[in-house]
């Protein structure tokens, strides 16, 4: 595989280490290049979510590493780490993703006020991203008033507003119904297509694994099937 | 943006801030409108005293203090006068006084008194001493007569025009009695003095207590009641080799200062347990702030979000919390003195006649002192920042994965 973004190597993580351990990932080895539009499977429990939280650097492995473009993050303090995501990865997680007292425009800027960007690039880049998403007329609209899919896809662009290397969803349709889980994978598979980003998704609805062009299945916190 | 995003994040819940809001500046209403209730009374008590017993600074004979008797009386003569007044430049005018102890009798008793000898037109212009009277007429300069208090007055059954007998001791034993016709009858504001004084023209009672040219005390006037300490130097300087000695009024009535700072002392433990009930209402408010948005807080920090950023936008919402109601609280206060200022509190029963029967008008006095203003934005920012430090811990202890599954 040329231009590999994502490789672990025997990634394993133990909760509970000294009462009842849990073996959530055992010696996991995946990699994922550039422009791959993969989906993570599996029944509850065998470790999807902590995997991804892994790859995110949203949580430290037991032993083993986690290398994104070539850098191994696990070895990252905390304050690195959230720079380090600010500028690398996008998230769009179940639920609760936006700030509720921003509006749909202002939470997408908002990732980019992170990142130092000027006022005027912020402006531009938030509507071209909410407008790809299909929501150039709700702009303006707080996310209360937004439906689960809309928000799912206001989250969608503000993974992409700060340009990172791939983006992490874990079960982004999870909360939504069949129409709104396609529109979002639609517009996903778009991005993917026409600007060739990098997407990891894991969820349990057979429509969105079809849609997927590798699937990873895990079972009991191994890879039970890559293909 | 995170400006903004604070100030929003405010009126998630406008009620809860509205009522922290409010909280607050009533604390600031109670706090500020009880000292000033508490201040503008003792300023009105140390101005009585200052004016009617001791001065702001006074002159005395270094001896005096230690044996108050006319042999310890010293030369007052037109020279020691201009040397006073320009001893420093904020002094408007000095008040010679002779005080003595004598007998005072009508034809069949006797009764111990206050003897004062004044300059009336001085006194006058001090603390309007002629608008107490309450019978007859003031003494003029060069006239020999006696103005008697009231409660003098009734124990010896006495009135403007009667004579009073005034037995007595002169400098260095000399025998002092005389007899002097009553000009007027005075209503003395403070109740000590009432009941037992004699006011007598000064050059009468220099005469009768065979004390030409001497007196006991120089008061000194001054226009701002802050230059005490500094007109105390200066005349402490000046008059040195004279044997005189300045004493500043708070020096002279050790006894009111701490009675009124015990007072005082009351008034701030009961602000300061204000404080501590708004302190905790306010904590309660940040904190169920803080906790129903960990999850918030946990994808503020996944997506990039620095710890010490978040820290930063909880402290703007503490800080507006405090401020609007800090600036409402003393909007309201401002208001609030402003009215009463204008239309003084009447105190009515009880209290109001013991004021009245010292000579006082029956209102509570606020004060207007700006610092007390801002002492209470002060003590509710520090209360804030105290009340900060919990979703400050929270922002830099959390683990953000057990923020995200709350
Ligand atoms: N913080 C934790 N402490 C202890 N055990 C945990 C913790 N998080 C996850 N686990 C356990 O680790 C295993 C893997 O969990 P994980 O959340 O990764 O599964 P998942 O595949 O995402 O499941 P689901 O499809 O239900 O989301 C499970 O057995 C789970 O109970
Ligand atoms: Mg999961």
């Amino acid at each position: 595989m040329e231009n590999t973004i994502i490789q672990t190597f025997d990634l394993c993580k133990i909760y509970n280490p000294d009462a009842v351990p849990v073996h959530a990932l055992r010696e996991v080895n995946i990699s994922v290049a550039e422009g791959e539009f993969t989906s993570i499977v599996g029944p509850s429990g065998s470790g999807k979510t902590t995997l991804l939280n892994m790859i995110g650097g949203l949580d430290k492995p037991t032993s083993g590493r986690v290398a994104i473009d070539g850098k191994n993050i696990t070895g990252m303090k905390d304050s690195e780490l959230i720079d380090f995501r600010l500028e690398h990865i996008g998230f769009v997680f179940q639920h609760y993703n936006l700030i509720p007292v921003f509006t749909a425009l202002e939470n997408v800027a908002f990732i980019m006020l992170l990142q130092k960007r000027t006022k005027k690039e912020m402006d531009e880049r938030a509507k071209s991203l909410l407008e790809a998403v299909g929501l150039g007329e709700r702009m303006d609209a707080r996310p209360a008033k937004l439906s689960g899919g809309q928000q799912q896809r206001v989250a969608v662009a503000r993974a992409l507003a700060s340009q990172p290397r791939f983006i992490l969803a874990d079960e982004p349709t999870a909360n939504l119904d069949g129409d709104s889980a396609m529109n979002l994978l639609d517009i996903m598979e778009k991005m993917n297509r026409e600007q060739n980003i990098t997407f990891i998704f894991s969820t349990h609805d057979q429509r969105v694994i079809d849609r997927a062009r590798r699937v990873i299945t895990m079972v009991d916190g191994g890879i039970y099937s890559d293909e | 943006m995170y400006l903004k995003l604070s100030w929003r994040n405010l009126w998630r819940n406008r009620k809860r801030t509205l009522i922290t809001v409010s909280a607050i500046a009533f604390a600031v209403l109670a706090a500020v409108f009880m000292q000033s209730i508490n201040r503008g009374s003792h300023e009105m008590m140390i101005d009585n005293m200052v004016r009617f017993h001791t001065g702001y600074v006074q002159l005395q004979d270094y001896r005096y203090d230690e044996e108050a008797s006319l042999d310890n009386a010293f030369p007052y003569l037109p020279e020691t006068e201009t040397r006073a007044l320009q001893a420093h430049d904020r002094i408007t005018g000095v008040i010679p006084r002779i005080e003595t102890f004598m007998l005072a009798g009508n034809d069949h008793t006797t009764r111990g008194a206050f003897v004062l000898g004044i300059d009336p037109e001085r006194e006058h212009d001090f603390n309007g001493l002629r608008d107490h009277l309450s019978g007859g007429r003031f003494f003029e300069p060069g006239e020999d007569k006696a103005v008697v208090t009231e409660g003098l007055a009734r124990r010896l059954e006495l009135a403007a025009g009667d004579t009073l007998l005034l037995i007595g001791q002169g400098r260095f034993g000399m025998s002092a009695n005389a007899l002097f016709e009553i000009s007027g009858i005075m209503r003395h504001p403070l109740h000590e003095i009432n009941e037992q004084t004699v006011y007598l023209p000064l050059h009468s009672i220099q005469y009768l207590l065979s004390a030409d040219e001497h007196i006991t005390h120089l008061l000194i006037a001054l226009d701002r009641e802050r230059d005490t300490r500094n007109v105390r130097q200066a005349l402490q300087q000046e008059f040195q080799d004279d044997e005189l000695i300045a004493y500043t009024w708070p020096e002279m009535m050790p006894e009111l200062l701490q009675l009124l700072e015990f007072d005082l002392v009351g008034a701030y433990v009961m602000a300061g347990v204000l404080y501590i009930v708004i302190g905790f209402g306010f904590f309660g408010t940040v904190l169920t702030m803080t906790l129903e948005r960990m999850r918030e807080f946990g994808v503020l920090l996944s997506v990039g979000m620095k710890r010490s950023r978040l820290a930063g936008v909880l402290l703007m919402e503490t800080l507006f919390i405090s401020f609007i109601g800090v600036l409402s609280g003393l909007g309201l206060s401002w208001l609030v003195l402003y009215y009463f200022y204008l239309n003084p509190i009447e105190l009515t029963g009880q209290t109001a006649e013991t004021i009245i029967e010292m000579g006082w008008e029956p209102i509570l006095p606020v004060s207007f002192a700006a610092d007390q203003f801002y002492t209470q934005g002060i003590i509710v920012f520090c209360i804030a920042v105290v009340v900060f430090l919990f979703p400050l811990l929270k922002v830099m202890n959390l683990n953000i994965l057990e923020a995200a599954r709350k």
